[in-house]
């Protein structure tokens, strides 16, 4: 009997890890992202605070899903005595290798909250299937 | 961007054995802060909250902002790649006297929250001086 634990690592999951497939990203970079994987299609959520709509592009391309743009300055008063500055501006550029399997014309994107969310939808011949058995 | 592409299937998996319950992470959110001749400015990057997810408290010497990420963007159990998670940003301020504490403004755009805490005339006044 093949007991399932409730985290990775187990030989399923390394079954998984096997037959996984290709997902890339960079080890580390900006934006933060999640990529989650649904039946019918692929979710990605990147982190962009600050950043507006018209300075946002994405783009698919051979498989990889890139986002891209400008976190812009806010407006600094000019006698403005700065304390403290975290908040980092920047251009930034992150890739992420989905595959072909996808249906490109059907890639939606949504900017709420600082939060984007693209939704990449498989293509029809990558979706699971149940086969009826005649 | 092509040769940051490292690979890394599935690292998800190792993603989430560092978090095995999927807790919710408690963040210090990045700030900016500064000072005009009429208010000190706060600003907070508190990307994936809505806007009533966010408390801002103020007390006698005291700022405390505190914002939980919203539902839809909670991990699911199909995660194969995860650096933001849920959490919630959780961030207090010192502050001096000469705030008028009960004309604090919020304003929550594009993931950050900026507070407008405006100084008291005594404390303009104080710094006019200082000119």
């Amino acid at each position: 009997m093949l007991v399932r634990f409730d985290y990775p690592g187990t030989l399923e999951g390394l079954l998984d890890e096997f037959f996984a497939p290709a997902v890339q990203t960079s080890f580390q970079g900006y934006p933060a992202i999640d990529v989650a994987e649904h039946e019918n299609e692929w979710t990605v959520v990147a982190e962009l605070p600050g950043v507006k709509k018209e300075d946002l592009k994405i783009k698919f391309e051979n498989g990889v899903l890139t986002i891209s743009g400008e976190r812009k300055p806010y407006e600094l008063p000019q006698d403005a005595r700065i304390w403290l500055n975290e908040m980092r501006v920047r251009q930034f550029s992150r890739s992420i290798s989905l595959g072909a399997e996808v249906d490109a014309d059907r890639i939606s994107a949504e900017l709420q909250n600082g939060m984007l969310k693209v939704v990449v939808p498989k293509a029809e011949y990558a979706r699971p299937r149940t086969i009826e058995v005649k | 961007m092509g040769n940051n592409n490292a690979a890394l299937t599935r690292s998800g998996s190792r993603a989430l054995m560092r978090q095995p319950e999927l807790r919710e992470v408690v963040v210090t959110p990045v700030a900016d802060v500064y000072e005009t001749s009429e208010a000190f400015i706060v600003k907070l990057d508190m990307p994936g909250v809505d806007r009533d997810q966010i408390s801002v408290s103020v007390e006698p010497g005291r700022l405390f902002v505190k914002g939980v990420m919203a539902a839809q963007h909670q991990v699911p159990a199909n995660m194969i790649f995860r650096e933001i998670g849920t959490r919630s940003y959780v961030r207090e301020f010192n502050l001096g006297d000469g705030i008028r504490r009960d004309q604090i403004q919020a304003v929550f755009e594009d993931g950050v929250l900026t507070i407008t805490l405006p100084k008291t005339d005594e404390v303009k006044a104080r710094h006019i001086s200082i000119k």
